[in-house]
């Protein structure tokens, strides 16, 4: 049954980050803020970097912030000049990403300005227009998010979000994927990427894909082959899927972004879950010198060594 | 264009049995590319070189593979030869059709098809294999020696008199091993301790070697000629600077019913004390699990006797980094504890010789103890159980070695020598003793060996009986021994008042887990195993690891004092040169495409991989990089499995080769 969730808190919270905005700007402790901003249809957002105090009123957050901004920190990318201080509006998810990054070098934590929100989620999809927040429009993602109220910002506005029991889809049709054969399975997963069309939404809308070269853009060798056929899908999906282990902490930008509706969050998660039952290791809640995959313990399983 | 040259080897007939080794030369003569190919009987002969060198000048070749045994055997010799004939070494690969193909199979049609192949993809290899100028790197002329035994005592000596510093590393708090436990040694009986303590103490005064005694090895960093060991001083509670050795400590410590395991726990000691009276240094450590002190913090006796002060309680583990050259493994060897079985081990117990549970059943060692003149009986041959001397002495040889159904194959080698040893101490002690002995085989090959083995029987009395023995048990004061003597038929039983067993030899406990701090390899009983069983029997695989005594397999101690010396002989070999020459197959890193993402760095083992800035010509930072230490790193290739963009490249296996050999098949 569709149930409408309270969205209240976030009017207040976008009245806490402008002023939040407008101060760090103007006071100078950072160089640009980077944040959501209303968007031309009715209801939607788009993420914006703002410089100039005066403008820190254009700042929003609502249930149709849907973008990780971390990926805006990232090399391959480059959208905001490497200036100085940058603040940055993160939900938990996307500080996760940002956590990430620290751990990979990518960024430092005294070069950001975290200015942290409470979130109780945001829409699964934002192209229809002025879509109502529900149970049903609220992003699979946000079903079973852990990370409502980010952690160790510079700044967070007091409200407390508070969420709706909800269904847990991914950790469902994970279930469900287990209980498959691994012929069921394969089929599955053959039918999914299938229908790639190789338009590389994903990597680009990842902020973990920063690579300034990727393997699958090279040619001498070619490591995964270009065209959208099933074998060069698969790879490309088996490399992405395992670049992500022990670093992807669940944006689900990757899902939103493909055209095609290919399921790649729940491979992602599927990575997650391997990890945490291998390893105990969740990613993205604290900056780790080395990840579950690139260090060695005693204690690390070694039944597949026969 | 490449102008390469196949050389195919027979190996004698290891190849030319199973591959049709004309045709496969044959073949790839016709690949583009190749400009010469033949086969030849052994390429790594002399005349076999010779062609290689010739034809390389002749033919005016670019590159060369040699298809042959594995490159771990000849690819030294081969790229050596092709250097001599004035190309660089690199531009020389090997194809196994050996090792991978005429070993493996049996149908010469299919196996010739296979060897065309695997030499095919090593022709398409090559043509990308670079110029690589050898790399040198500096050598740290000093040397680690792990462990305090005969065979780490005889490899710190020959290593630190040749000149050179010797860092020794004992995990007990003396040196001296089990050579110190024995009491007499084969074959000419003479005191093991009195041949023994004058090269501990060599030890101690030499002013090459630093002695860390009660300290393991924590870490182990670095590569050949530049290792940095992180060795972990465990608290001994007692200053060793300050102590004069004096003994009031150990005199006045009320615990003093500590079995003492030097005695194989037949003495006892107390909970401040020495090994044994010979013990290199003399100064004792307090056993912090049985000390009245530390169990409950009261006490402090030894505190409060002690005239200069150096008991301290407070003292804790300290680690110490030691950068060298070389590394000498000695751990040596433990007796296989025959009453239970191992956990998690595949190997069995004896339970049923009551080892453990009857007290008059003991191990050879235990037997040693009590020959010895410092033993806890002052050498008399007593009974562990009522102290009395035994009339009817039974040893059963062969307990664990040698039994496949037990879970251990081998032959532990020193059992038979020490036997006739032990039934001539018997007999030399209890005039009116008999001992018998229980055999399989008598293995006494060595210099006076067998000469001593007869004399035992012949001279000393003892009765051995081929066969084994199937139970003992205990009757009355009595053990009774039940056998069979396979020469005559019969079955025996004896009544005996005492049983020594001959226990197999096993390595150390955590034997394993050093051989991974050091990275080196070990077979299924934790034994080391030496880089060639044949040629190289001293060194590991690893470059600058070198094996001595009783950890590498069982071993008598002519046997490994031989193999210390020649360990010591081959770091010494290491050191005649102040820059070792290193493969230069390293990893590099394509600046351009690297993120800084040092996923690299955080998976090298060898802390090969730094940060490197890239600056542009106004000196502003554009982007941080990695940078791979060709003198550090060893070419493993983690890294390149590891990065994400694939920007790092290692030489000789890069992506484009293996791409190449893989398109090739």
């Amino acid at each position: 049954m569709t149930q409408p969730i309270d969205e209240s808190i976030y009017t207040a919270v976008t009245v806490a980050i402008q002023a939040e905005a407008q101060r760090i700007l103007s006071e100078g402790l950072v160089t640009a803020v980077v944040g959501y901003a209303s968007a031309r249809r009715k209801g939607s957002t788009q993420p914006i970097v703002i410089t100039d105090a005066a403008l820190a009123e254009k700042l929003i957050f609502t249930p149709a912030c849907v973008n990780n901004l971390a990926v805006y920190l990232t090399k391959a990318k480059k959208e905001i000049p490497k200036t100085g201080r940058i603040g940055i509006v993160v939900k938990g998810c996307d500080l996760k990403a940002l956590v990430g990054l620290m751990g990979e070098s990518q960024l430092k934590r005294e070069d950001l300005y975290l200015i942290g929100v409470p979130c109780i989620g945001v829409l699964g999809s934002i192209i229809q227009p002025d879509t109502a927040f529900t149970s049903d429009s609220i992003a699979p993602k946000c079903r079973e998010c852990d990370a409502h109220l980010p952690l160790g910002c510079d700044f967070v506005p007091s409200q407390q979000p508070i969420t709706p029991e909800l269904e847990k889809k991914y950790a469902a049709e994970i279930d469900r994927l287990e209980a498959m054969t691994p012929a069921e399975r394969w089929a599955y997963w053959k039918e999914q990427f299938s229908k790639c069309i190789k338009c590389y939404a994903c990597r680009q809308v990842c902020p973990f894909c920063f690579c300034e070269q990727c393997l699958c853009d090279r040619n001498k060798p070619q490591m995964v082959e270009t065209t959208p056929r099933p074998a060069g899908n698969f790879a490309w999906h088996i490399v992405r899927a395992m670049h992500l282990t022990g670093r992807c902490a669940g944006c689900a930008e990757c899902e939103r972004a493909c055209p095609m509706d290919i399921p790649l969050n729940l491979l992602n998660r599927k990575m997650a879950k391997e990890l945490k039952d291998l390893y105990e290791y969740e990613a993205g809640f604290e900056v780790n010198a080395k990840g579950p995959l690139t260090m060695f313990t005693e204690k690390d399983d070694q039944s597949f060594i026969k | 264009m490449s102008r390469i040259g196949v050389f195919i080897c027979h190996c004698g007939e290891n190849i030319s049995r199973t591959v049709d080794v004309a045709r496969v030369a044959a073949e790839v003569g016709k690949l583009p590319g190749v400009a010469f190919s033949t086969d030849y009987k052994y390429m790594c002969s002399d005349p076999g070189q010779t062609l290689l060198k010739k034809t390389i000048q002749d033919q005016k070749l670019s590159h060369v593979v040699v298809a042959a045994c594995s490159p771990r055997m000849h690819e030294r010799t081969f790229r050596k030869a092709v250097e001599a004939a004035g190309l660089n070494p690199f531009l020389c690969e090997m194809a196994n059709i050996r090792e991978h193909c005429s070993w493996v199979h049996e149908n010469i049609e299919e196996a010739t098809v296979k060897a065309t192949e695997i030499v095919g993809m090593m022709v398409e290899r090559v043509k990308k294999n670079r110029v690589l100028p050898t790399i040198t790197v500096p050598v740290t002329k000093r040397s680690l020696v792990i462990g305090g035994g005969i065979a780490g005592i005889q490899a710190a000596l020959d290593i630190a008199d040749g000149g050179h510093e010797v860092i020794l590393v004992e995990r007990e708090p003396s040196i001296g091993g089990h050579m110190a436990q024995l009491s007499e040694t084969f074959p000419t009986l003479d005191c093991s301790q009195c041949i023994m303590t004058p090269k501990m103490v060599d030890v101690a005064n030499h002013p090459k070697i630093t002695l860390y005694t009660y300290s393991e090895i924590e870490l182990v960093e670095g590569y050949i000629g530049n290792f940095q060991i992180t060795i972990r001083k465990k608290a001994r509670s007692v200053d060793e600077d300050k102590c004069t050795g004096c003994g009031v400590c150990m005199t006045k410590c009320p615990i003093k019913k500590i079995p003492n395991k030097f005695d194989c726990n037949l003495g006892m000691r107390p909970a401040i004390y020495v090994p044994f009276p010979q013990a290199v240094p003399n100064t004792p450590v307090i056993d912090r699990d049985n000390c009245t002190k530390f169990k409950t913090g009261k006490c402090g006796l030894c505190q409060k006797v002690c005239g200069p002060g150096a008991v301290d309680y407070e003292q804790e583990d300290t680690l110490i980094v030691e950068p060298v050259g070389a590394i000498v493994v000695a751990t040596g060897f433990d007796l296989y504890t025959i009453a239970e079985k191992p956990k998690g081990s595949p190997i069995k117990g004896y339970g049923e010789f009551g080892h453990g549970k009857i007290p008059d059943v003991i191990d050879g060692m235990t037997f040693e103890r009590l020959a010895s003149a410092s033993g806890p009986t002052g050498g008399k041959i007593l009974r562990p159980s009522d102290g009395k001397e035994p009339k009817q002495i039974v040893f059963i040889q062969c307990i664990g070695s040698r039994a496949r159904e037990k879970g251990i194959s081998y032959c532990s080698k020193v059992c038979c020598m020490y036997t006739a040893k032990h039934t001539m101490l018997y007999h030399h002690k209890v005039h009116d003793g008999q001992a018998y002995v229980f055999f399989m085989d008598a293995r006494t090959p060595g210099k006076s060996y067998d000469e001593f083995w007869r004399r035992s029987i012949e001279e000393e009395e003892a009765v051995y009986i081929r066969g084994m023995v199937s139970r003992l048990y205990q009757k009355g004061k009595k053990i009774v021994v039940m056998g069979s003597d396979i020469a005559v038929g019969v079955q025996v039983e004896i009544e005996a008042d005492m049983v020594v067993l001959a226990t197999a030899i096993q390595p150390q406990a955590g034997a394993d887990t050093l051989a991974q701090k050091l990275g080196i390899s070990y077979d299924k009983y934790n034994f080391y195993s030496e880089a060639h069983a044949k040629l190289r029997p001293v060194e590991c695989a690893t470059a600058g690891i070198y094996l001595a005594g009783a950890c590498q397999g069982p071993k008598d101690i002519p046997d490994t004092v031989s193999q210390a010396s020649a360990a010591a002989a081959k770091v010494m070999a290491l050191f005649s040169k102040d820059k070792l020459e290193r493969e230069p197959i390293v990893a590099r890193v394509k600046e351009s495409a690297c993120v800084g993402c040092f996923a690299c760095k955080k998976v090298c083992a060898y802390g090969a991989i730094e940060e490197k800035e890239i600056r542009d010509r106004q000196g502003n930072l554009v982007k941080v990089v990695a940078y791979v230490n060709p003198g550090v790193c060893s070419g493993c290739g983690t890294c390149q499995a590891t990065c994400p963009s694939k920007c790092v490249e290692l030489d000789g296996y890069t992506d484009e080769q293996i791409v190449a050999m893989i398109e090739a098949l």
